[in-house]
């Protein structure tokens, strides 16, 4: 395991999936000047506290809509969009949820309303995976010797999600990533439950695939 | 139970566990125990994945474009308020370094903000620097760039010294007059220049 | 019922184009297509990172490893919105300082943007219109003619130099390091250090903001005659100095302090100067 894997397997536990998964910044500010206090400043048009709050969240929200859509400019746009919805709503932010993860949701929401837009099926109902048979031959990247476990770096993973279809990658983002439930899955896509853990079994399946492949063309190009 | 009944069902038995008669081929079948390995060991890694790309500046440009034309940003409304504010960061015992050093740098990002909100106040972050010593944090930091990049360890040491030294500094001024803009454009300032070393170093610290 | 997929999206995104699998002290060309409007990300510690302006519309890449401890992956996505160079070391491989340097020099279509992330690696980009991100621990960065971009600059120790740039957004953040501006212009220039020299050679012109932020560093201004400028030069503990001719503004938002501050207007002043240090020198003088 790289040092990389090392140093975020140690911090596994505070990043277990939370709701849209934002890190404890939020959480952190306690007396005095609080992210909400901020928000209330940003209600008043206050031009530091939209620009503070967007130095907060970008990284995150930008994060989320690269990974979804896979298009840096899309991503971009989409960032410059989902940021300007929240603030054209956040008069109407009240503080019932947390302000990180109302804006995870929004942010979902305008991806999503974005591939709906293209007409980029979210989810394919159609795509069989073969299984993998105990009798016959197995396909070689399956292979009994070539398990995944521990192979893993982050760069190599994070290309592979790119790599994914895009109704696979949003519900494997949304599901592993980010750390949706597959209720809350079903509902923003308009799909039913056991479609969401059909297609993040795909994903999966494909990754898997995917992350062999890659390592096994590394390998021979040494 | 053979592999094609097992992995029909596997979607929907991966997270919760599936009953004796699939649990039975899991443990005997090779192919399948591999496979669910590989499936979780997925699942796992991706849990591990974290937000470390930042939009080209260019957005930010067209959003406060936006929110100009639109109205929602008054330019030049500050706040006058003159009451003490205090940033505190109620941590976590259990975080381990990454995540110390990633909360502290959303302190001081909202730092930056806190001190343009408020002139006449006296802020004082999480940790902040009376001296231009290193924090807890900083050393923090400054042990993650060791291991990964010993070459570049003593030029983020000394950049903190001076980001602390010019935090230190403007705080004393602003102090001194709460009044002065210049001395709290300089405190703004000096917490952009710590936010851009935890910028830096947490950005380069997942290679 | 959704659709099905068409072919080509669902075709995995990571290609290995070029295959810039590239052997010690050898240099490897890979060549991408790269959208207009896309983006390249390049990682490369150490060694040295060169951007220009290719002759055509791919994107060329040629890379030189210093040892065979040492490689660059390279991967684009399938609609050419994206390129990634990274060069990295090799599992179980400890190269020293040396070794681990890689040379990268890219041939660079119009309207990409560019972000380079390096350690000790300089980076040169010229004759370039794409936004530009560029982030160094040590290594010297320098800009030359560059036209309409948004350009970010942040660094550590790292010296900062921008030549001939017009239009767009130039926003530079150094620590120690120098930051030197030679005939830059744009809607919005901003330059923040903490105990880094800054130096400005340019009229200032296009009707922009330029503001220049230090701790202890000193800000050296160098405007010609016919600069239209409103300037104000304030420090707190340093000492500020002028020979420009400016006429003295009798409204200010400060109260003058000689020695300390000034402020005054050019021809129309129609570009917005504003020197600020905490006790570092600030001086303005005839070019």
């Amino acid at each position: 395991m790289n040092t990389t894997n090392q140093l975020l397997s140690r911090i596994s536990d505070d990043k277990r999936p939370q709701k849209g998964k934002l890190t404890q910044a939020k959480k952190t500010i306690a007396t005095g000047l609080s992210e909400a206090e901020a928000i209330e400043r940003a209600k008043g048009g206050d031009a530091a506290a939209f620009e503070g709050l967007y130095g907060l969240h970008k990284r995150r929200v930008y994060s989320l809509c690269l990974r979804m859509t896979g298009n840096t400019a899309e991503a971009e746009d989409l960032t410059q969009e989902a940021f300007l919805q929240l603030y054209r709503k956040i008069s109407t932010f009240r503080g019932e949820s947390a302000f990180s993860t109302w804006l995870h949701r929004l942010s979902v929401n305008v991806v999503l309303m974005h591939l709906r837009k293209k007409g980029l099926p979210e989810v394919s109902l159609d795509e069989a995976l073969e299984p993998q048979h105990e009798d016959g031959p197995k396909k070689d990247i399956g292979a009994r010797d070539n398990v995944l476990a521990g192979s893993i770096d982050r760069v190599n993973l994070e290309r592979s999600i790119e790599s994914l279809p895009p109704g696979y990658r949003i519900i494997f983002v949304l599901h592993d990533i980010e750390g949706y439930e597959h209720n809350e899955i079903a509902e923003m896509m308009g799909c039913s439950i056991g479609n969401s853990k059909s297609q993040l079994h795909k994903a999966r399946m494909k990754l898997r695939d995917l992350l062999k492949l890659s390592r096994a063309e590394k390998a021979s190009r040494r | 139970m053979n592999c094609q009944q097992f992995q029909e069902v596997l979607p929907h038995i991966i997270e919760t566990g599936g009953s004796a008669d699939e649990e039975a081929h899991l443990q005997s079948c090779t192919a399948c125990s591999d496979l669910v390995r590989d499936l979780k060991y997925i699942a796992e890694q991706a849990k591990l994945l974290l937000p470390m790309r930042d939009p080209g500046p260019r957005v930010w440009t067209n959003i406060e474009q936006s929110l100009q034309r639109e109205g929602l940003i008054r330019e030049g409304r500050m706040s006058r308020q003159g009451h003490t504010l205090t940033i505190t960061q109620t941590q976590k015992k259990s975080w381990t370094p990454l995540g110390s050093v990633l909360a502290a740098l959303a302190v001081i990002t909202l730092a930056v903000v806190v001190i343009n909100y408020h002139p006449r106040a006296i802020v004082t972050a999480h940790n902040s620097p009376a001296t231009s010593s290193i924090t807890a944090d900083d050393q923090t930091l400054i042990s993650q760039i060791s291991q990964q990049q010993p070459e570049v360890r003593q030029a983020y040491e000394d950049g903190l010294k001076e980001a602390n030294a010019y935090i230190s500094d403007a705080q004393k001024a602003v102090d001194n007059d709460p009044n002065d803009d210049a001395a709290r454009q300089h405190l703004q300032a000096a917490y952009h220049q710590k936010a851009m070393l935890y910028d830096m170093a947490t950005s380069r610290s997942l290679p | 019922m959704l659709r099905k997929l068409p072919s080509s999206v669902i075709l995995s995104a990571t290609l290995m184009l070029g295959a810039a699998h590239l052997c010690a002290q050898s240099t490897k060309q890979g060549k991408f297509n790269i959208a207009r409007g896309g983006i390249l990300n390049v990682f490369d510690n150490a060694g040295s990172i060169t951007v220009h302006a290719a002759t055509g519309q791919q994107l060329i890449v040629s890379s030189t490893p210093h040892s065979p401890k040492v490689e660059v992956d390279s991967s684009s996505t399938p609609d050419g919105r994206r390129v990634e160079i990274r060069a990295h070391a090799l599992p179980q491989q400890k190269p020293n300082n040396d070794e681990a340097k890689v040379d990268i020099d890219i041939g660079l279509p119009p309207g990409v943007a560019v972000t380079i992330n390096a350690a000790t690696a300089p980076i040169t980009v010229e004759n370039v219109s794409g936004d530009l991100t560029l982030s160094s621990d040590t290594g010297q960065v320098t800009l030359r003619n560059v036209t309409n971009s948004h350009v970010l600059v942040k660094g550590i120790a790292a010296p900062i130099s921008l030549t001939n740039m017009t239009g767009g957004f130039v926003d530079i953040t150094s620590n120690s390091g120098a930051v030197q501006l030679a005939n830059v212009s744009g809607n919005k220039v901003s330059v923040n250090t903490a105990s880094g020299n800054i130096s400005f050679q340019g009229d200032c012109s296009g009707g922009g903001n330029y503001v220049m932020i230090t701790h202890n560093g000193a800000i050296d201004v160098f405007l010609p005659q016919t600069a239209s400028v409103d300037l104000t030069a304030r420090s707190i503990t340093g000492s500020v100095e002028n020979d420009f001719p400016l006429q003295a503004k009798t409204h200010t938002s400060f109260v003058p302090d000689a020695g300390r501050s000034f402020a005054g207007t050019s021809n129309s002043g129609s570009s917005s100067v504003e020197l600020q240090s905490f006790s570092g020198r600030i001086r303005v003088k005839k070019q």
